[in-house]
């Protein structure tokens, strides 16, 4: 239930490259937009970012206004018809991605954060505190994620802070130790030795010296997290656990289950939040994908050349 | 609208209106009018099973003869335990009815001319209020067999009441004076009458104590230990009642016609279905679809899109009947200073289309609802035609908050002189999606006639606590009710019930004499108290009634016939309405 | 010895900290099991709600410490008390076991060795059309939210097309016995809920495979078996993917994670009396009794794996012992 099915990119990142400067950066840009799965991924995303921070440029329709036909197949006037009150689906959607969006982008985020602080405070420091934390990281990574995330949701007040919340709080072991594995690797390196020769303090050695250098590992980290962050908020939301007055594409798929839209041959309305979920989660997967490739080169596709790994 | 709404109402059901519970001790008056049984119409009789053989108002005629399968369909939530303790709330609903029965049935959709509910004698044959309404004499009705075949007693009766005073979680209507009612004791006069003694006059307990409390065999239950008496799990139910489990799995319930049953005679067997199936089912969908295939013919679910999914299909046999019991509505809390202001609280009303929020929350199932808070058609004889309910006139609320100081602003919102907005919070239940939905439509309608609110979702266990406590500023919810209005009227305003049920918490010593004088008045003075209340609830508007909550209800007729109608509404139709579900049973026979 | 002992450790504390959690969350939130009860009843007399209170075991006048041991004392020794609708926890729990454990054991199994074998061949082929096709694309199919691929599995095969049924774990015709009637029956009821389940875990597991499978390719020995003239397919079996497949044992504790929390979902969508089921409606229901056991089962059921793919990964490669 924790990362680890749908996160593979990071593991491979581990021994990954620790170049720095502009020249490397440059250089993975270019490998980015090379790779066919990174640009395809990132259009992906792009299009729904634009979507969520512009949503008036595509329906002028309140997304609340309960005034159409109820319950009608897509039409010209509406593209994906009307749910069971007679609002318009098309303009929810439409609507409903910011929500989305925003949930799966802070949850991701902040665990990123709390796994690097975890990770690599671990990793850095060391002895008693590297042991306490890996503990907690271990403890983290066998709780059974969804039961806990059901229990939490279900028990704590409705909506998308508490689900934002429990969301952060549940997920964010695994990338913690990828990070302190990598960690130890950099603790060895000559640049830190000098830096703590130099009497650098901690904090500035975490953050100027080790996290740059991790760089690549905590992108990988934010895309396998958001990839399970987005399917699982929904789930949540889809279950009747999220707050079912705020407008996001789980709960646009609870109403639809909850009035029957499969049975009642209005499947769109359910179908297109759905579908839109998964397009979401295929754009971080393939854009995790792609860094997996790009930061393995073992793995890397080779094309028109019958390969034998001996020759 | 599927979820947990549908599977609280299952749950409802069985203890429909215990809420009078908290407030006992005042007198009040029952729904049966005064004096006995016997001098209600259809009384008289000694054997409800006659009504069974009369040919309903449509349909078929009954020949009298026995066999058929009928199956039941309503979205249980969970699978079957093959538990049938009938004081077991989660497993009531299926062996109530079925299996055990009640003293007396009192029918709620059915009221007399003078407004008191149609009674039927049961197990006890009649009944008998003393003047004073504080002792109540049933006589218990002879012949009656357990399904073991041992005789059914007054003594079980005496038995059984006494089982719920030894163990206060069996006494779920608080009935005894320990749980906090009026019942002080329930002993056995002669060979077969029963006396119940009450603390105070109690006729509005004769619902509870003759329809809601199921009797039990003495010879078996006494056996147990009587204080655990609430989790027995009862697996081989030992009833009087139409129907015995013959077989249970967690995803169905076999029922046989019970050959000995008290009410069968040579000429009119009763019941007269062979078996009677009751599949579990986890959800909404799955339970519809073997309506629509017609492959169950009883239905207590909510469809979507019924015409087309279901009737559509054979419009000839497929009908359905959503009676309604009981009223949603809004409840604002008079302690809020802006809500305290009755202009506030009319212009809410009127702002408020209520035939919009029926059709498109509601997909027009529920009734729009009325101020006075009388439920139509089901109370028409309790109906002031008298009274202005002006229900949806946006002109009218601007002129009520106009004249009251109120000033729209630039955003379009209402606010006092001292600039306080009407921007208010309705709390609901989340799960409750017909709910979200008509507040989808109230929240755009109040908006339109410049009143704010934001809706707010809480779990049950938060929302209940809230609204009791007085912790809201609106809330859309509904009350227990009863099978008539005045249970519901008292439990949203007598003042006692502030704490318990009477949310908005209104106050008013004229209003809670008006209760307190129902107990004894006439059968026809108690309209003309209730008649006093709606004017208070229009006058006043202390509730907003919204829809008229309903039964679900669907029925086929190709293979069976008798069924509950709006021409001949004998019992509440749903399955999960114990112990109407009794009543149908006996009812039903095979066509064919 | 220490390394046992470690895991021991880490077993008993993340058992106690899924416990704790547990208990404090519902603890601290208003409203217990009685009055979720009472709310459904509504109107209830508060002497009832006292009777209940006390029936279900939320003593208020109970100290929380006194209550927490004694929860946590009947978690270890397997004493759950009643549930909601007052049937014993674990006969509860017992009945709905089999269907889960059939689900999730079977598919798990499908998938791993869909995953695995796909995986091999095309590493093996690396760069062929196979391999350039199926792993990324079984890869994306994989992220799909578990829930958005039962919804379309039973649109098309249950609503539409109708050659599958679209809920419970048997027919309603059906009476459950070794028949081959009802065999099939349960049979036909489980596929869609199974193939969900294997559509969104294989991918991970093909995806796992392969990339072990082509480090594994790149080392000495399998050049050395190559150099020998050793047929192809051998080399793959014998040489490469025996050692690839080490990796994957622990990877199989972590997915019955997934697929445990995957299988709520899937439960829920096709209305299958299964412990997925019963542990929604028991959270949503604010049951706790049946909440706590079913959560143990599930933290047990997780922790109980980690460390079998622990021991076995120890045993078959000694360098992990002191990783």
């Amino acid at each position: 239930m924790t990362t680890p099915a749908i996160s593979p990119g990071a593991s491979a990142l581990i021994e990954g490259p620790a170049q720095r400067g502009p020249s490397a950066s440059r250089r993975f840009a270019q490998a980015i937009l090379r790779n066919r799965k990174a640009t395809a991924g990132i259009l992906i995303l792009a299009v729904i970012s634009f979507v969520a921070a512009f949503p008036g440029l595509f329906t002028n329709i309140n997304p609340h206004a309960a005034i159409y036909d109820q319950q009608v197949g897509p039409s010209a006037q509406h593209l994906l018809g009307t749910t069971q009150v007679g609002e318009d689906v098309f303009s929810q959607l439409i609507w409903g991605t910011r929500l989305t969006l925003l949930i799966t982008v802070v949850v991701s985020l902040a665990a990123t954060v709390i796994s690097i602080l975890i990770g690599v405070t671990a990793a850095y420091v060391g002895g008693m505190a590297d042991r306490s934390l890996s503990l907690l990281t271990d403890v983290f990574l066998v709780l059974p994620t969804l039961p806990l995330l059901i229990v939490l949701t279900a028990y704590l007040p409705s909506g998308s802070l508490t689900i934002t919340a429990v969301m952060i709080a549940t997920s964010w072991a695994f990338a913690a130790r990828q990070l302190r594995a990598q960690g130890l690797s950099l603790r060895t390196r000559d640049f830190l030795e000098a830096a703590k020769v130099r009497g650098e303090r901690s904090s500035y050695i975490i953050i100027v010296e080790i996290l740059p250098n991790m760089i690549s590992l905590l992108v990988a980290s934010f895309l396998g997290l958001a990839v399970f962050v987005v399917g699982f908020a929904a789930g949540l939301q889809f279950l009747g656990l999220g707050n079912s007055t705020e407008l996001t594409w789980g709960t646009m798929l609870y109403y639809s289950q909850q009035n029957g839209a499969l049975e009642a041959g209005n499947a769109v309305w359910m179908l297109a939040p759905g579908a839109a979920v998964a397009v979401l989660g295929t754009g971080f997967a393939l854009l995790n994908y792609a860094f997996d490739e790009i930061g393995n080169p073992a793995l890397r596709p080779v094309r028109r050349r019958r390969v034998k790994p001996s020759a | 609208m599927r979820g947990s709404r549908l599977f609280s109402l299952v749950i409802a059901a069985s203890v429909i209106a215990a809420a009078c519970g908290s407030s006992t001790t005042s007198p009040s008056a029952s729904g049966t009018g005064p004096g006995a049984t016997a001098t209600v119409p259809g009384a008289s009789t000694t054997s409800p099973g006659a009504s069974a053989a009369s040919p309903t108002a449509s349909g078929p005629i009954n020949s009298g003869k026995i066999g058929g399968k009928l199956v039941i369909d309503n979205e249980s939530g969970s699978t079957w335990t093959c538990q049938f303790n009938p004081y077991n709330p989660s497993v009531s609903g299926t062996a109530v009815g079925f299996i055990y029965e009640p003293l007396e049935f009192v029918n709620a959709l059915q009221t007399n001319t003078d407004g008191s509910n149609k009674v039927t004698p049961w197990l006890a044959s009649a009944s008998t209020w003393s003047p004073d309404f504080k002792t109540l004499t049933f006589t218990i009705r002879d012949g009656v067999n357990w399904s073991d075949g041992q005789p059914f007693s007054a003594a079980d009766v005496v038995y059984t009441f006494n089982a719920l005073k030894a163990d206060s979680a069996l006494d779920l209507n608080a009935l005894w004076s320990a749980d906090g009612g009026p019942l002080t004791s329930v002993a056995l006069q002669g060979s077969n009458q029963v006396v119940f003694t009450f603390s105070g006059p109690a006729q509005t307990y004769f619902f509870y104590v003759a329809d809601q409390i199921p009797i039990i065999p003495q010879h078996i239950w006494s056996k147990l230990d009587q204080t655990k008496l609430d989790t027995e799990a009862d697996t081989s139910p030992v009833g009087t009642g139409p129907y015995l489990m013959s077989n249970c799995s967690q995803n169905n319930i076999k029922y046989l016609r019970n050959p000995n049953y008290w009410q069968s005679t040579a000429s009119h067997p009763v019941p007269q279905i062979a078996e009677v199936d009751y599949p579990s089912f986890l959800s909404n969908t799955p339970a519809n679809l073997l309506l629509a295939e017609g492959q169950a013919q009883w239905g207590a679910q909510y469809i979507p899109n019924i015409d087309s999914f279901y009737v559509a299909k054979d419009p000839a046999h497929r009908h359905y009947w959503f009676p309604a019991v009981l009223n949603v509505a809004l409840f604002p809390n008079l302690n809020n200073p802006l809500l305290a202001n009755v202009a506030v609280r009319k212009a809410i009303s009127l702002a408020i289309n209520r035939a919009d929020v029926s059709q498109r929350g509601e997909s027009g199932y529920e009734p729009p609802a009325n101020q006075t808070g009388i439920v139509l058609p089901t109370y028409n004889a309790w109906y002031d035609k008298t009274i202005d309910t002006t229900a949806f006139d946006v002109a009218k609320a601007d002129q009520t908050l106009e004249s009251a100081g109120f000033t729209k602003g630039s955003d379009g919102i209402y606010a006092d002189s001292t600039g306080h907005k009407l921007s208010f919070t309705i709390k609901t239940i989340s799960g409750y999606t017909d709910w979200d939905s008509s507040l989808t439509v109230i929240t755009q309608e109040l908006q339109a006639a410049g009143i704010a609110v934001t809706v707010q979702d809480e779990d049950t266990t938060v929302y209940t606590p809230d609204l009791q406590k007085g912790n809201f500023q609106l809330a859309y919810g509904e009350e227990t009710g009863g099978p008539l209005p005045y249970y519901e009227l008292r439990q949203m305003l007598l003042s006692s019930n502030i704490g318990s049920t009477n949310y908005s918490q209104y106050k008013s010593a004229a209003v809670d004499t008006l209760f307190n004088n129902y107990a004894s008045a006439s059968a026809a003075d108690q309209v003309g108290i209730i008649h006093q209340i709606e004017q208070v609830m229009v006058n006043e508007v202390p509730v907003i009634p919204v829809v008229e909550g309903v039964d679900w209800y669907q029925y086929d007729t190709t293979d069976f016939g008798g069924w509950p109608t709006p021409d001949d509404p004998y019992a509440q139709p749903p399955v999960w309405a114990t112990p109407d579900n009794g009543v149908v049973l006996t009812h039903l026979f095979p066509t064919n | 010895m220490r390394y046992v002992a470690r895991r021991m450790g880490l077993f008993v504390l993340t058992l106690w900290a899924a416990l704790t959690v547990n208990f404090l969350i519902p603890r601290l939130m208003p409203g217990d099991e009685a009055t979720a009860v009472l709310s459904r009843m509504k109107g209830v007399n508060p002497a009832a709600l006292h009777a209940l209170q006390v029936e279900f075991g939320v003593n208020t006048d109970q100290n929380i410490v006194v209550t927490y041991l004694q929860y946590l004392g009947n978690c270890l020794t397997g004493q759950f008390g009643l549930t909601a609708a007052r049937v014993p926890v674990m006969t509860d729990i017992l009945d709905k076991l089999p269907w889960t454990l059939g689900l999730v054991g079977v598919t798990t199994v499908i998938a791993f060795a869909i995953g695995t074998m796909v995986g091999v061949v095309s590493a093996w082929r690396r760069g062929g059309r196979l391999d350039s096709i199926l792993p990324p694309l079984l890869f994306i199919v994989s992220t799909l939210p578990v829930f958005f691929v039962a919804l379309v599995l039973l649109y098309v095969f249950a609503v539409t097309l109708g050659w599958l049924p679209l809920a419970s774990n048997y027919g309603l015709g059906s009476t459950p016995s070794l028949s081959l009637a009802f065999t099939w029956d349960v049979i036909v009821h489980a596929i869609l809920p199974a193939a969900t389940l294997i559509i969104v875990t294989a991918g991970s597991w093909i995806y796992t495979m392969r990339n072990n499978m082509v480090t594994t390719l790149a080392e000495d020995y399998v050049r050395m078996a190559r150099a020998k003239g050793l047929p192809g397919w051998r080399i793959m079996i014998d040489y490469a993917a025996r050692n690839a497949i080490l990796p994957n044992l622990t990877g199989f504790a972590m997915q019955l994670g997934y697929v445990l929390g995957g299988s709520i979902l899937v439960e829920y969508t096709f209305s299958y009396p299964g412990l997925g089921y019963l542990f929604y409606t028991g959270t949503t229901d604010h049951d706790l009794p049946l909440q706590s056991a079913l959560f143990l089962v599930y933290t047990l059921a997780i922790l109980i794996c980690v460390l079998i793919a622990d021991f076995a990964s120890a045993l078959l490669d000694p360098r992990t012992r002191d990783a």
